[in-house]
């Protein structure tokens, strides 16, 4: 009965990770992460080693919590493109951050990505598309959340 | 119509904006004086003194930057072997993070070995006049002080998934007396910690 107790308290200790964490390589299948249900998807490029990334990190979940299932959120983390990076950290980073809204651990080529989004190799970088992937808003460099909430809404109410 | 004359104002204004930032390929490229961290000398850079030379803004910081390291030490002992002259300059404010202090510089450079003067740019102002905006960023001159190669070392940081390397592919050009054929790819990196 006593092993019992202790095997679910360790198994409760290990499945207590909030973060959501999903593998991707190809910049183009970063987008399945979002549900098809929502109206507004945004990505947040960044990296646990990026100082404005990290300082934006509690505006960014101050950002999700403001919208329900209509806006999606999903972390681009960047930190895999460092060798000896380890996915562990980036879990245990978002964890402190209590972050819950879905991140890729993005293990494709730094420069593939920045074409795709098309951003100048600097990260943060935070960009807004409509349910047919149209690029609708996009801000370079450190978010602040009381803006960003005002420019979403706004965006969210002309779309269809 | 008033209203698309307005946009069309506001996205030249804009494009011209992100071409002052950028230092282009055929300008002139700025000629610098710094101090070396190392031995606390100053060297000057005087863009047409005939020689290829390799403008590299990096850092102590910046794990992106040292993820480098090893690989502009090793293009810098193939190439000074064929003339070209490197230089690296870290831009980023000390009174931010002390790690980017002269002190920090030099222990770095000491201890990794570089074959090349570590310049402090305090103010970040060569930087500014360089448009680099992250670190690793390089630059490659030719010996008429023409900047011939701006952007990345390489396209990535583990030699494994390397598919292009930029500064290599630009010095091979040149030495060939060859035009260079990829002149600017997209540096990318940790934000230069500007001073305020």
């Amino acid at each position: 009965m006593k092993h019992a107790a202790l095997f679910a308290l360790l198994f409760l200790a290990i499945t207590a990770s909030a973060a959501d964490l999903r593998d991707v390589k190809d910049p183009a299948k970063i987008k399945d992460v979002f549900p098809r249900t929502a109206k507004l998807r945004v990505i947040n490029i960044w990296a646990t080693w990026c100082v404005p990334c990290v300082a934006e990190m509690p505006e960014l979940r101050a950002i999700h919590a403001a919208f329900g299932a209509e806006v999606a959120f999903a972390g681009v983390s960047m930190d895999d493109m460092i060798p000896g990076a380890k996915r562990e950290s980036v879990i245990a980073f978002l964890d402190r951050q209590t972050i819950t809204y879905v991140n890729v651990y993005y293990k494709g080529n730094a420069d593939d990505l920045s074409g795709y989004y098309r951003f100048q190799g600097e990260i943060p970088v935070t960009i807004a598309f409509d349910a047919a992937g149209r690029e609708v808003w996009r801000h370079q460099g450190a978010i602040k959340s009381a803006s960003t909430i005002s420019e979403l809404r706004t965006i969210l109410r002309r779309l269809p | 119509m008033k209203k698309l004359f307005v946009s069309i104002l506001l996205l030249i204004s804009a494009a011209a904006c992100m071409n002052a930032d950028e230092l282009s390929i055929g300008a002139t490229a700025p000629k610098f004086s710094l101090v070396n961290a190392v031995d606390g000398k100053t060297v000057a850079f005087k863009p047409g003194d005939g020689k290829v030379s390799v403008v590299v803004f990096t850092c102590n910081q910046c794990p992106y930057a040292k993820a480098f390291e090893p690989r502009i030490l090793e293009l810098a002992k193939q190439y000074q072997a064929k003339g070209v002259v490197f230089y690296a300059i870290d831009p980023n404010d000390e009174s931010q993070n002390s790690i980017e202090s002269l002190a920090e510089m030099k222990a770095r450079a000491t201890e990794r070995g570089y074959s090349f003067p570590y310049l402090k740019d305090g103010d970040s102002a060569i930087a500014h006049a360089y448009g680099a905006r992250v670190t690793p960023h390089v630059y490659v001159i030719d010996g008429g002080g023409v900047l011939r190669y701006r952007g990345y070392v390489d396209d990535s940081a583990k030699p494994e998934e390397r598919r292009t390397t930029g500064l290599a592919n630009a010095l091979d050009d040149l030495l060939a007396g060859k035009a260079v054929a990829n002149q600017s790819t997209r540096a990318f990196g940790c934000t230069i910690k500007w001073k305020a």
